[in-house]
């Protein structure tokens, strides 16, 4: 199973974490062994990494949240207030969804053939996102433009979940 | 295993069919299905742009002589700085990316899986949708969306008096249509 990209969507419809593991050629890596998780915006040295040509992945982000929004409330509409939407697939990618009951977004973009993944997105919630996130007693109550969500307990434990868990 | 209802979409994003073939759904005004259909169409090409792209590895890389250089294309913004960049490589032929499943085409959104009920959305070529509102367990929909397909190149795309991207009013395929899923169930 290959995971692709993670964002977590605040309840103000913003990007406030996102995270991509697409496989990069080597001699590049190691210019961004970091997890990658700027607070506004690409620096400037390396805006194409990811080959996503014309968009960036702000922009990458916003149409994410846009698809999963809308299909949240389309699946809200027609199967009741308390349907949730768990996944969907293309014939190139999955993508999976989790919200918290205090409307905090869970995305992950994975490859076709991954099953569900709203248990570990439900993991990531609790062992990570609560645990170094939330009760960090210096982390802001929001997070705006990633302000107390990019520390690197929380980067290094995603990291570790995602390759050792996952795949 | 229940097909609970079937929603057409035409190539513009209207509306043209939409059927219930169990009691007990909630009820939708047309205004809701009407937006339903309108913003289905929307999201589905937005997912097919969302489509993850990889960077290929191009065979030069493996030299190892550009440490600093990405082999994908840069947005314009840092177009000129990299230009440099890419006049010392050697030209690359293949595409700058791939996809996650090379060789099959890209579609936008084909299943949506809820706690409540699957949606499959079956695209024609000619751009008209079809979204089949299942049970979340219930398997061999393909079979079931390309006979609805059948039946409606039969009765629906043959009949004289069909106006092209119009709403459906088509009595023999409604008919037909409930007879064989009701013959399947």
């Amino acid at each position: 199973m290959v995971v692709f990209s993670f964002y977590i969507f605040d309840r103000h419809a913003e990007c406030i974490y996102k995270r991509q593991w697409l496989p990069r050629p080597v001699s590049i890596t190691a210019k961004s062994s970091r997890p990658v998780s700027e607070p506004s915006g690409l620096s400037n040295g390396s805006p194409a990494v990811f080959g996503q040509s014309a968009r960036t992945t702000d922009d990458d982000a916003k149409l994410i949240f846009g698809t999963v929004f809308s299909l949240r409330n389309m699946v809200r509409k027609l199967g009741g207030e308390d349907d949730s939407f768990v996944s969907y697939h293309t014939s190139q990618y999955k993508l999976h969804y989790f919200e918290t009951p205090t409307n905090i977004k869970f995305v992950m973009l994975t490859d076709t053939k991954s099953p569900s993944m709203r248990i570990a997105l439900q993991q990531i919630y609790i062992n990570l996102y609560v645990e170094y996130v939330v009760k960090n007693p210096l982390s802001p109550v929001e997070h705006p433009g990633g302000l107390g969500v990019n520390n690197e307990l929380f980067e290094q434990s995603l990291e570790q979940f995602v390759t050792r868990v996952l795949s | 295993m229940a097909v609970y209802s079937l929603i057409i979409i035409n190539k513009a994003g209207g509306l043209v069919y939409q059927r219930e073939f169990q009691s007990g759904l909630r009820k939708l005004s047309t205004n809701d299905y009407l937006v339903l259909a309108g913003t289905f169409h929307g999201v589905h090409a937005i997912t097919r742009s969302i489509t993850p792209k990889l960077p290929a590895l191009p065979p030069s890389i493996t030299t190892g002589s550009s440490s600093s250089s990405t082999p994908t294309p840069l947005p314009s913004s840092t177009q000129s700085q990299s230009q440099t960049q890419t006049r010392t490589q050697t030209p690359t032929s293949g595409p700058a990316f791939t996809l996650p499943n090379p060789g099959i085409p890209t579609t936008g959104l084909e299943v949506l899986e809820t706690d409540k009920f699957r949606l499959t959305c079956f695209q024609t070529l000619t751009g008209t949708k079809f979204l089949l509102f299942t049970d979340p367990g219930m398997v061999n929909i393909d079979g079931v969306v390309m006979k609805i397909y059948e039946l409606y190149a039969d009765y629906v795309m043959k009949n004289p008096f069909y106006q092209l991207e119009m709403p459906v009013r088509c009595e023999a395929f409604d008919r037909h249509l409930a007879t064989w899923l009701r013959g399947r169930a």
